[in-house]
């Protein structure tokens, strides 16, 4: 490591002030802190609010996230095995013994979305940084790996580098950079996507290469597309383990609740996770679903009354909502920042993701949705909460 | 030309635009810039109301009683509006059909209370309708570029023309389905504010 | 400036008299021209659907009427099927259903499937007899997504054949439902098998892609809801509550 780091001190005078290359220091900074642990410490407005730096932060929800992503590249390319008869023989010997063969497959799929996303959006992250003279952010590297593991295996790369310019100019850029955006910058992208190219993201998804003899129905629609048309888990063809496991067709990173699960606790065990917010999504989802199958008696049609009547251990297990919930969520700069703001904010991010997919059949996926729109109502909660505190603590002291 | 007359034709198209400064007129700019088309005939009709309403509230600028001052201005203006709109079903109707709803709706565009209560109750008929003018320029541009881009991108079209074959007609283009969208107008106004505060730091609200 | 109540009153009074004056002489005088473009829109929509007109090409009045005088507007019994010799062709039987004596409640398998809730007692039709382009052409609305879609369909004269279906009014999601206006999907109607000898609704909007080509249409991607909703409404206008007496007569007319 001796060498990498005299080189890395040798060009530095060139970035530093007064150097040739003076403009291109965060680009500089970057490579070093990436590869090194800095002297100084990082300054200013920063959005963490206790002695531990961004940077660890960071790494650890990277760390949080790699059973999703493993998981993200063998179900890929396990689904594409299932639907490839040419891979009849190793599906037959069962995932056990053939999870090479799909994580070498699901790798194909998933790393050129993943590399897109990073040379796109460490492009644009690297322009800004230049421009306006502020450190290229570790953030970047969650949200590089968050919006590659929201997107359907078969979307086209080019779609890959309009979200994920989409999300860091909008969703991040264009307030301020990191620590003063509204929006969770990788959601931000994948909901654009969903809204600008709707077809590659809510209708067929599924089929990296064109399989010769596939199975019927292996490009229909995903679990919450098809519930909307007769909203019956029975017709579904996987079964409720399936979907916790994660062996079924989706988006690739948020098909396995259990990866989620270890996801969460790691978070939780460092602390960089809220609990909180977790918790009360959960909590919200379930008293949601459990007042809509109380309502499910009033659907106009067999199909609305059996989806409204979806049990909440369903709606836990489908979709992105663990995944949503545990990474997404809990995002420290777009979420409540107070711990009754984060209850307030998880409750209603749960209980919104029922309703979005339940009632409204145009958007099939609610949680994304909930938690954009909870991301922006975020701020609000904390100010309603600052303040009833101020007063409460008023009260006591008798000022009031 | 003078200072005066210079800063009453200029200032409306960039630093006191409308739209992107005074965040006016906002509900017509997201409604009818899908198509370049609608965005220029609605340009047309702001400007056929807003010179001709602040030319005739300037004539009558001293007749009117400070009382009902607000409802004869609103009397004018919601009259050109009828007119403008008959108009255009007369004779462009095909357009009229899409953005009829959204011309009736001038009558309570703030642009053109705001000229004629800011304006030309001030100033006599010659520089009113010149004030009129470039409010309706700085309005129409700015609608007219969100047409552009959302017809563009969202259809792969300009003025009905193709110029980028969509996927769906057998070409190469996949239509970006959010342009069609009303909040995409959000994201260019908010694109072109962004662009022209950066040009003209003036322009930022002191903090 | 002070001014005395009575300027006041008068100068609102003149004001609103003047302005009232030009709005109505306006309308009188443009009245015409708007009624006449508001028809010609509806009937180049008949052209389009008969496969007379391309989509997008703009006929002068005089073309449109030209091409109107082989095509007989009809108002049909929607119970009997007969033509209804002195009906009143302007009437929109959307409007009309809902008054108690132009329409009955419709079936509750159609009302629930299509939100159309009063069927017309009378309904419209298009006979063209345009060399090459001879087609019924039927009104049909009822309910996608966000909104109600309003269109046309039309089939030949031994109503057995879709010649082709136009939607001219709908809200649906852009890319998605919205497709119902892609050219390339509505140009897999043309050909498909309308009705058996029995009246039978054979034409079927299928979720996914069509396998019975004859008969089958593909389901929009990823819009269930505006795809069943206009399957909903062939049933509902095809079928025995819509236009089938009508089409039944013009079978056996044959």
């Amino acid at each position: 490591m001796a060498p990498l780091r005299r080189l890395l001190d040798k060009v530095a005078p060139l970035f530093e002030e007064g150097g040739k290359w003076e403009k291109l220091y965060p680009l500089y900074e970057a490579a070093d802190s990436f590869l090194y642990t800095p002297g100084k410490k990082t300054d200013g407005a920063v959005h963490v609010r206790d002695g531990m730096d961004i940077k660890r932060l960071m790494v650890t929800v990277v760390i949080a996230l790699l059973p999703c992503t493993i998981w993200a590249m063998i179900n890929t390319g396990w689904q594409q095995m299932v639907a490839d008869t040419a891979h009849a023989e190793a599906v037959s010997l069962g995932l056990k013994s053939s999870w090479m063969t799909a994580l070498g497959l699901g790798a194909w799929a998933f790393l050129p979305v993943y590399a897109v996303t990073i040379a796109v959006g460490g492009m644009l992250e690297g322009v800004f940084a230049t421009v306006r003279k502020h450190e290229i952010n570790e953030g970047f590297l969650v949200t590089s790996l968050l919006f590659p593991l929201t997107l359907p295996p078969d979307i086209p790369l080019w779609m890959v580098g309009v979200g994920i310019a989409f999300g860091v100019v909008i969703g991040k850029e264009v307030f301020g950079g990191t620590g003063m955006n509204v929006l969770n910058p990788a959601l931000t992208g994948r909901i654009f996507l969903f809204f600008a190219y709707p077809s590659y993201l809510s209708g067929s998804v599924w089929r990296i290469l064109p399989a010769e003899g596939a199975v019927d129905g292996m490009t229909g629609a995903t679990a919450l597309g098809d519930l909307v048309g007769h909203g019956d888990v029975s017709q579904l063809g996987y079964s409720w383990a399936d979907y916790f496991y994660g062996l079924v067709p989706g988006s690739m990173g948020e098909t396995s609740v259990l990866c989620c699960l270890l996801g969460a606790a790691f978070l939780i065990f460092t602390k960089v996770g809220s609990w909180r917010i977790m918790l009360s999504s959960v909590l919200g989802m379930v008293g949601m679903t459990l007042l809509l199958n109380a309502l499910s008696g009033s659907g106009s049609t067999p199909a609305i009354q059996g989806y409204l009547a979806m049990g909440p251990e369903w709606h836990f297990v489908l979709g992105s909502f663990a995944f949503g919930t545990v990474f997404m969520a809990t995002d420290p700069v777009s979420a409540a920042q107070t711990d009754t703001g984060r209850w307030i904010y998880g409750a209603l991010i749960g209980a919104l993701t029922p309703l979005v997919r339940v009632i409204n059949p145009a958007y099939p996926e609610g949680v994304m949705l909930a938690i954009i729109f909870m991301n922006v109502f975020a701020p609000t909660i904390d100010y309603y909460v600052v303040k009833s505190n101020i007063k409460r603590r008023e009260v006591r002291l008798g000022v009031q | 030309m003078n200072k005066a007359t210079k800063k009453i034709l200029v200032d409306p198209l960039h630093v006191q635009n409308p739209i992107t400064l005074q965040v006016l007129g906002i509900c017509s700019a997201l409604a009818v810039t899908t198509k370049v088309e609608t965005a220029l005939v609605m340009s047309a009709a702001l400007t056929f109301v807003l010179v001709l309403s602040n030319v005739s509230i300037s004539l009558l600028r001293n007749k009117i009683p400070g009382s009902v001052r607000i409802i004869a201005q609103l009397s004018i203006i919601a009259s050109l509006v009828v007119v403008a709109d008959q108009l255009l079903q007369a004779f462009l109707f095909d357009v009229a059909k899409e953005i009829s709803v959204f011309v009736t709706l001038i009558i309570t565009n703030c642009i053109v209370m705001g000229r004629a209560e800011a304006f030309a109750m001030q100033n006599p008929p010659g520089k009113s309708a010149l004030d009129g003018l470039s409010n309706s320029l700085g309005y129409s541009w700015v609608l007219i570029a969100v047409g552009l881009f959302r017809e563009l991108l969202g259809s792969g079209k300009i003025l009905g023309y193709t110029v980028l074959e969509s996927s769906t007609e057998g070409g190469w283009y996949v239509s970006n389905g959010l342009m069609v969208l009303s909040p995409s107008a959000f994201f260019l106004i908010g694109l072109i504010i962004w662009v022209q505060r950066a040009l003209s730091p003036e322009m930022n609200e002191e903090s | 400036m002070e001014f005395s109540n009575k300027y006041i009153f008068s100068f609102a009074l003149l004001l609103c008299l003047i302005c009232s004056l030009a709005v109505s002489f306006v309308h009188v005088s443009m009245r015409d021209m708007q009624v006449a473009n508001a028809e010609a829109d509806q009937k180049s929509q008949v052209l389009q659907v008969a496969g007379i007109l391309e989509p997008g090409v703009k006929l002068t009045g005089e073309e449109i009427a030209a091409y109107f005088e082989e095509i007989d507007e009809l108002v049909v019994s929607r119970e009997t099927g007969a033509v209804i010799e002195d009906g009143d062709f302007a009437q929109d039987p959307r409007s009309v259903a809902k008054t108690p004596e132009g329409g009955v409640d419709a079936p509750e398998v159609h009302s629930k499937a299509t939100g159309v809730r009063r069927l017309a007692n009378e309904l419209r039709a298009f006979n063209v007899r345009v060399e090459d382009h001879e087609c019924l052409v039927l009104e049909i609305y009822g309910n996608g997504l966000w909104s109600t879609l309003l269109g046309y369909i039309a089939l030949s004269p031994d109503t057995k054949e879709v010649r082709g279906i136009t939607y001219y009014a709908h809200k649906e999601t852009p890319g998605l439902g919205g497709e119902v206006d892609n050219p390339k999907w509505k140009a897999q109607w043309k050909g498909k098998r309308a009705l058996d000898d029995d009246g039978e609704v054979l034409v079927e909007v299928v979720k996914g892609p069509a396998m019975d080509l004859e008969r089958e249409i593909d389901g929009l991607s990823g819009a269930t809801i505006t795809s069943r909703g206009v399957d909903s409404m062939l049933k509902l206008w095809l079928g025995d509550d819509g236009y089938g007496p009508f089409l039944k007569a013009q079978r056996g007319a044959l």
